[in-house]
């Protein structure tokens, strides 16, 4: 099993980070999935995690100027990891001005991911830094466990308003209530609401849009077949939407979310090269 | 005593104030002939700091000794109250053009004024405590090993530590490198704690003269605050150190100031055994038999008061120091106290104790300032 | 179906309606006396005063005048409520209390009369969001008498001259006392912490000050306690009045001015510490 993978653009490096400290606001400890072309962070669906689930992904190409490695046969070509991104992102912080970052899998005591970092310095050599991020190796047998969730079959599927606005919302929302109720129809609306003894706070949505999701027969969901006036909802953990509005800082193109009336509200957040997927239940 | 202190020197004081905040609750004040001394240590005793500003710092100082033979008289304030004088060091170059420092022994009165925009007057009226001289043992001439870097470089190095942080290890390792490990406990599983591990190469620095593999390892916090003092003052860091468990001392230099850091250091279980070899201690006689072998009684604190055999000589920088209790019990400070460390001291099994002298007194006045007391805390023993 | 987000149009007779183009106005002012969860609002005509108390000693009245808003109208002589505070807050603010240069939230509020919660409706770049709030029975309210043909002393400075001084008070020291006179020290603020007292003192020849107008020596002491949620008044402000009656109540009036020049005030009333003795001072 090798890894070894190398950033030197600076824009690559910084995009980089913003992403992985997206994820270590999500995920106290995550796994690493590394492939030949692409990078995963997955936080998998625990009860201790309060039922939340995370799918981060990433092309490598788009980041990493050198990327190799070997997974443990040729037939399994990949790695998985348990890490806590905090490490990482902490590594990545003091980076900003980095002439290159390597990152590298290193068995010296124990596993470890390391992240050396090569800084301009005063004198004629640079600066070296390294952190050694401790990292279990998870055997295969227990890959299964992190496959990608499927996404659910949803009620609604809508846009998700400017994500500033929406979490301005939750965040005033969050000191009011514990729970959130997230509505949305086929037309494009969606509301926040909360409800209390002292108070009830609605926050309408509307032109949204909904995304055209192919329907097995090809032709599009959304137009067809369904009540576009039908409202699906779901109430949710405030906190955890709140985690999610004020930890991201992917700078999504485009950012929707998939409601499973009364179960699920899946969120999606799409960048060129980055997607994360972040899946919260509904409560009782 | 009284001194005046005009335009940007104003912050440096509140600087230095700031600085020796990190280290410790009390705030000592010695108007001295070279200048005037504020000193600080921590509650364990393994960090000490001295800021001596020469009295050209001062648009105006008077030591208020008027024979030379008297005692000057030496104070202790709460470092909180020094502290919120110069709390906000950006208003203190905005609106500040003047301070005044008057020690009036007759009220009990440290009295603080600094002179606004605007014609507004600050005047802080802190309470103080008579005292001795506070002093740490050390002589960076006995280290055995020394390094100088402007501020910056060390400062651009300690951010890749986080805030939270201990200790650091500092190493001189191949090549001429010197590299700063974060400290990990032998408890903490390896599998859990990140490493990091900075290498600086010998040309970052403007002298390196150091034993090739000697390491330490002292408290990031204090250390910290010396470096802000230091980049601030864009002065250049010497760090002189020797071999595990003896302090390690960092030093600032510059026309009109002086400064001491003075950190225990982590003893390495290795060389415990080793007799004690450098830093003034080992030339010192042992300790007398009223005090046995047990080590915890080196730390023996002595009554003393402010009586100075007459003799003009300087003190002895090597006598236990017993501060006189407060006056009045404060008992938020005492719990503090007993609730020992502050973040990021560290435990004091860990460190050895700094040890700090004074005169001695008419409780004790046959012990003569030549005998002298080790300093070693093993505090780790029990 | 629950995207109607209109107040349903006429037939509903509100006692009080209001609309402000900009609910950062109402908000700022709002957060000024917010040092308790509770207020109580008192509407007329004039426009609306939020009252905040606490220990039956401070009093902090935020006034909002009719023109302040676009649209206000009160159908009875007065209408009184009392609110949370913090709720209402968090809803005014809902769309973040900066929002971007040349976007802004516009509020509309409406309430119907004793028993009834305030509406707030507010739109900001199309979307709307509507508030309901449980109002409660008002409580009564201290009367401070404090008028001011019976001021003995006044004195107005630049808010930027006690800024730094109430954002460093010594909160060990249990009092603030305050010192008017027409002789040195002319205008002094001292507290008496664990670690000593502290004077700042201010000429009166000073170009903070902007009134002076003290007739006789008086020194008073309030609990510190009390004054420093004012602080939050004197951030926001550009003068301070400060006045004291023969009694030793303290009138501090905050002259706010908005992002669109109008002016507003902020008044905090408060008792003198009656704990201490003349012997004492």
């Amino acid at each position: 099993m090798r890894f070894r993978a190398k950033i030197v653009d600076l824009a690559c490096l910084n995009h980089f980070s913003r992403v992985i400290n997206t994820i270590a606001k999500l995920a106290k400890t995550c796994t690493l999935r590394l492939t030949v072309c692409k990078l995963y962070f997955i936080l998998s669906d625990k009860v201790a995690n309060g039922g939340v689930s995370m799918w981060c992904e990433l092309c490598q190409g788009n980041f990493f100027d050198e990327f190799h490695m070997e997974g443990v046969a040729a037939e399994h070509n990949e790695i998985y990891l348990e890490l806590v991104p905090e490490n990482l992102s902490r590594a990545l912080k003091t980076a900003q001005s980095a002439k290159a970052v390597k990152i590298k899998l290193t068995n010296k005591h124990c596993p470890c991911l390391r992240v050396a970092v090569e800084l301009p310095s005063l004198s004629s050599s640079s600066r070296i830094v390294t952190h050694d991020i401790p990292v279990g190796v998870i055997p295969r047998r227990l890959w299964n466990d992190f496959r990608e969730p499927s996404v659910p079959d949803f009620d609604v599927s809508i846009y998700l308003p400017v994500l500033k606005t929406m979490k301005s919302v939750v965040e005033r929302m969050k000191n009011l209530s514990n729970s959130i109720v997230i509505e949305a129809n086929l037309r494009g609306e969606m509301n926040l609401k909360i409800e209390t003894d002292l108070v009830s706070v609605t926050t309408h949505f509307k032109d949204l849009g909904n995304p055209p999701w192919a329907s097995e027969d090809g032709c599009q969901s959304s137009a067809q077949g369904r009540d576009l006036e039908r409202v699906a909802e779901a109430r949710i953990d405030i906190k955890k939407l709140q985690q999610l509005l004020a930890g991201q800082q992917v700078n999504p193109t485009k950012a929707l979310c998939n409601i499973v009336s009364k179960r699920i509200v899946h969120f999606i957040l799409l960048h060129e090269d980055v997607s994360l997927q972040y899946f919260i239940p509904a409560l009782a | 005593m009284k001194c005046i202190i005009t335009g940007g020197n104003v912050k440096v004081l509140g600087r230095a104030v700031h600085s020796l905040s990190r280290i410790g609750d009390e705030l000592y004040l010695e108007p001295t002939e070279s200048g005037l001394s504020l000193r600080a240590v921590n509650s364990s005793r393994s960090a000490f700091a001295s800021f001596l500003f020469a009295p050209l710092f001062f648009q105006l100082y008077e030591t208020g000794g008027a024979q030379p033979d008297r005692e000057l008289l030496r104070c202790k304030v709460l470092m909180k109250s020094f502290l919120g004088v110069f709390r906000s060091l950006p208003s203190l170059e905005k609106t500040v053009g003047r301070c005044l420092i008057l020690l009036k022994p007759r009220a009990s009165r440290l009295v603080v004024q600094l002179h606004c925009k605007y014609g507004v007057t600050k005047t802080h009226n802190l309470t103080f405590q008579e005292c001795e001289r506070l002093q740490a043992i050390f002589d960076t001439q006995c280290c055995a090993s020394s390094l100088c870097a402007p501020a910056r470089v060390l400062a651009e190095a300690v951010v890749h530590f986080p805030q939270t942080l201990a200790e650091v290890t500092l190493e001189a390792g191949p090549g001429g490198k010197i590299s700063l490990r974060n400290y990990v406990e032998d408890e903490a599983e390896p599998s859990k704690t990140m490493v990091t591990e900075l290498w600086l190469a010998e040309d970052e620095f403007q002298a390196v003269a150091v034993v090739p593999g000697s390491r330490i390892t002292f408290c990031l916090k204090e250390f910290r605050g010396l470096l802000t003092f230091a980049e601030a003052s864009n002065l250049p860091l010497t760090i002189h150190y020797d071999t595990p468990g003896r302090p390690v001392i960092f030093t600032l230099d510059d026309a009109v100031l002086e400064v001491h850091l003075v950190l225990a250091t982590l003893s390495d279980p290795e060389s415990d055994l080793q007799p004690p070899a450098a830093n003034g201690v080992s030339h010192l006689p042992g300790p007398s038999d009223d005090f046995g072998d047990d080590l915890e009684s080196y730390m023996i604190a002595m009554e003393t008061s402010a009586y100075e055999g007459g003799s003009g000589v300087p003190p002895s920088p090597t006598f236990p120091l017993r501060t006189p209790g407060p006056a009045k019990s404060d008992p938020e400070e005492e719990e503090e106290e007993e609730e020992g460390a502050v973040p990021g001291t560290p435990p004091h099994k860990k460190f050895r104790s700094l040890f700090f002298g004074s005169v001695l007194t008419p409780g004790g006045p046959s012990l003569a300032p030549t005998q002298e007391v080790l300093a070693e805390d093993s505090d780790g023993e029990y | 179906m629950p995207f109607s987000t209109q107040p349903s149009a006429s037939g509903e007779q509100y006692v009080l309606t209001a609309s402000l183009d900009n609910a950062r106005h109402l908000s700022s002012l709002l957060r000024a006396v917010h040092f308790q969860d509770h207020a109580t609002c008192f509407a007329t005509a004039n426009g609306i005063r939020v009252t905040v108390e606490d220990a039956k000693c401070i009093q902090a009245n935020a006034f909002i005048q009719a023109e302040i808003f676009q649209e206000f109208s009160v159908q009875e002589e007065s209408v009184t409520f009392r609110i949370n505070l913090s709720v209402l807050l968090d809803c005014l603010t809902i769309f973040g209390t900066s929002s971007l240069p040349g976007t802004s939230t516009a509020l509309r509020m409406c309430y119907r009369g004793y028993g009834y919660p305030l509406m707030l409706f507010l739109e900001e770049g199309g979307v709307v969001t509507v508030c309901k709030i449980n109002t409660q029975e008002p409580d009564e309210l201290l009367d401070f008498d404090f008028c001011s043909t019976k001021v003995v002393n006044k004195i107005i400075l630049q808010s930027e001259g006690l800024r730094e001084a109430f954002a460093e008070l010594d909160m060990t020291s249990e009092v603030l006392q305050i010192t008017m006179s027409p002789d040195k020290p002319y205008f002094r603020l001292s507290t008496f912490g664990n670690a000593g007292s502290a004077h700042l003192d201010y000429p009166r020849d000073s170009d903070l000050m902007e009134a002076f107008h003290c007739n006789q020596t008086q020194t008073n002491r309030y609990k510190i306690s009390l004054l420093k949620p004012s602080t939050k008044a004197l951030a926001l402000s550009c003068k301070v009045s400060i006045r004291t009656d023969a009694q030793g109540f303290l009138s501090l009036q905050y002259m706010i001015r908005n992002e669109d020049g109008q002016i507003c005030f902020v008044e905090y009333y408060c008792c003198p510490d009656e704990d201490i003795t003349e012997a004492e001072l």
